[in-house]
């Protein structure tokens, strides 16, 4: 009987650049997440306010987040405002990149930058130019003229994501479908939108996250009794600054969160993250 | 058999019936005004505001989100977007300098004006006041400290890092704080170069920049000693919170609820009656009781408890100094870079 051959480990040597690499990268993400656990804790604190370290945990301020209407209504309006965002600017963002990238429009570099200006311009003072061009106008201060002030910030980035998925465009397989016989309607709706779709949904995400969380643009266009989330936390947090604003913060977060996670079951994250 | 009389009898009456509605609507006035949010805001819409509507059979659009003088400012004179403006004192002279607000509201637009007390209508105000708090020093009453009798309290090197105030640009009772410094540090409410420097002796103070931020600081312990209205302290009575408040022996800092209309408002008769119904006693109490606010009305009878903390005697109110909010807002550009120097850090 043979003796049993000595035990190999596999002992990988120490790579300390992959070490490094691993470490920044926690570091980098204990930096991104941080805020919202210390958001969290706040929320869940049972203090009148906002205090750490935590005496406790309870759901006090998630009850008086839903039990406010102020809260609720808002919530419920920022949605509203979000969701109709978002169809617009994929719609207008989504033609404006196809008219930029296939257009041979004149002053095509001017007319992006054009475009992309609401980014450049401080949000507060497009919600005051809007504010002011209503009244003169006489118009108010209606609903969807805050919807239209929304899409005029956002439809920049779905602009942006869409002319970066048309630069890599092979248009070779729209010329074979209209070699095979298709309508230019029907290569659009059949061939171009759907490889198109993952840059427009992503700036989609990126139009309903910005108007959701929309605040120097909807300071000076909401109206009493109309007021978005974050401009009724910022009355809010004025008077009252206990963990119901905690409490609305998490909210938010778990919302935006959830429109993310419905897109990507609907068009596919990998799609984004390619981008 | 259906004549023609019936049958436009019977047209005219459903075309009334239609219409009503719109009609109705079309006569109902609209009232636009600012109002606070938080318990006094639960209070107004509440109770204040649907009793308003039903008495004068007008709706009230009551916007409680800030900036409220910007939205002002950027809409136009001739149809503003505010019938009344309610503000704190500052906020007020600068809207009256840019011709935004009325210079005053006499007992002739507002009857309840001829009875209250003269600093609610005095030479410091535009408008008038409704209410008032008093701005002095808020405490823990944990931290083996005694009651503070002076302004000069707050110096007291125990305090470093303990004493709370205010972000001076942007808030009125850090403003006030500065003048008050010059007052009792220097020749008067407007000797800035002594409150310069009795506000670099302060030095560490934690600021914030959110009136009801204080409070928070106090309850939470972060800060022992720091500069507060009454109302801030006087709202947790009853709920065993170790804080209290104190009026320093120089004099407490008023802190005005000021009304003002708008020259431009269309509905001017019913700015003056809001102005009115917000000044009488019944309304004072309700709200002067619900958020702990010295009413500006001398005929108020506040429950007890109310009336021994409140600014409710003529004595009393002898306390209050009002600051010369024109002289402050000419200046506050330059104050506002000296004092951030003073404190950057």
């Amino acid at each position: 009987m043979s003796a049993p051959l000595p035990t190999i480990r596999n002992k990988q040597p120490f790579d300390a650049g992959r070490a490094t690499y691993l470490t920044l990268n926690g570091l980098l993400l204990a930096f991104l997440l941080a805020p919202i656990a210390i958001v969290l804790v706040f929320a869940l604190n049972p203090t009148p306010y906002i205090s750490f370290p935590p005496v406790g945990v309870s759901l006090r301020w998630f009850e008086k987040f839903f039990r406010t209407p102020e809260f609720t209504n808002a919530l419920f309006l920022s949605l509203w405002v979000a969701g109709c965002v978002l169809v617009l600017s994929i719609v207008i963002g989504g033609a404006c990149a196809l008219a930029l990238a296939r257009g041979n429009l004149p002053g095509r570099s001017f007319l992006t930058a054009f475009f992309m200006s609401p980014l450049m311009l401080p949000a507060i003072l497009t919600g005051l130019a809007l504010f002011q061009s209503y009244l003169l106008a006489g118009i108010g201060r209606p609903v969807w003229g805050l919807i239209m002030a929304h899409t005029l910030v956002a439809v920049p980035y779905v602009i942006r994501t869409t002319l970066a998925v048309l630069h890599n465009f092979d248009r070779r397989i729209e010329e074979a479908a209209a070699v095979l016989g298709a309508s230019p309607t029907r290569v659009f709706f059949e061939v171009t939108l759907p490889l198109i779709r993952p840059g427009v949904f992503a700036g989609g995400v990126f139009a309903f996250i910005v108007s959701f969380d929309q605040f120097p643009v909807s300071l000076f266009l909401v109206v009493p009794k109309g007021e978005t989330l974050p401009v009724v936390l910022f009355n809010y947090m004025k008077f009252d600054l206990d963990g119901a604003i905690a409490a609305a913060s998490m909210v938010s977060i778990l919302l935006a969160l959830s429109v993310v996670l419905v897109l990507e079951r609907l068009i596919g994250l990998r799609a984004y993250v390619k981008l | 058999m259906i004549s023609r009389r019936t049958v436009l009898g019977t047209g005219a009456l459903a075309a009334a019936t239609l219409a009503a509605p719109s009609i109705l609507h079309a006569q109902t006035k609209t009232l636009k005004i600012t109002t606070w949010g938080g318990k006094w805001g639960d209070i107004m819409k509440a109770t204040v505001l649907p009793a308003f509507e039903k008495e004068f059979k007008c709706t009230v659009s009551a916007d409680q989100a800030f900036p409220y003088v910007p939205k002002l400012q950027a809409s136009p004179k001739n149809d503003p977007l505010y019938d009344v403006l309610h503000t704190n004192s500052n906020e007020q002279w600068n809207c009256f300098t840019e011709g935004l607000v009325m210079d005053k509201i006499t007992p002739k637009e507002a009857p309840n004006v001829a009875d209250v007390y003269p600093w609610a209508a005095s030479d410091k105000i535009v408008g008038v006041a409704i209410f008032t708090s008093a701005i002095g020093l808020g405490f823990r009453t944990d931290k083996g400290l005694t009651k503070p009798t002076s302004w000069k309290d707050l110096a007291d090197p125990k305090l470093a890092g303990a004493r709370g105030s205010y972000i001076i640009p942007v808030n009125s009772l850090g403003q006030c704080h500065l003048m008050m410094l010059g007052k009792i540090y220097g020749k008067g409410l407007q000797d800035l170069d002594a409150a310069y420097k009795a506000l670099e002796q302060l030095k560490p103070i934690k600021l914030v920049d959110f009136t009801g931020q204080m409070e928070k600081m106090l309850l939470s312990g972060e800060v022992s000693m720091g500069v507060i209205h009454d109302s801030g302290v006087y709202r947790y009575d009853g709920q065993n919170q170790p804080v209290d408040f104190a009026s320093p022996s120089e004099g407490v800092m008023a802190l005005e609820q000021v009304l003002n209309v708008t020259p431009g408002s269309k509905v001017k008769e019913l700015a003056f009656a809001y102005v009115d119904y917000m000044l009488r006693p019944d309304t004072q109490k309700l709200l002067a009781e619900g958020v702990w606010y010295s009413p500006a009305n001398k005929k108020v009878k506040l429950d007890a408890k109310y009336d021994e903390k409140l600014l409710t005697t003529e004595a009393k109110v002898a306390t209050l100094i009002q600051p010369d909010w024109k002289w402050y807002n000419a200046r506050k550009e330059d104050i506002d870079a000296r004092v951030t120097k003073i404190l950057k850090g």
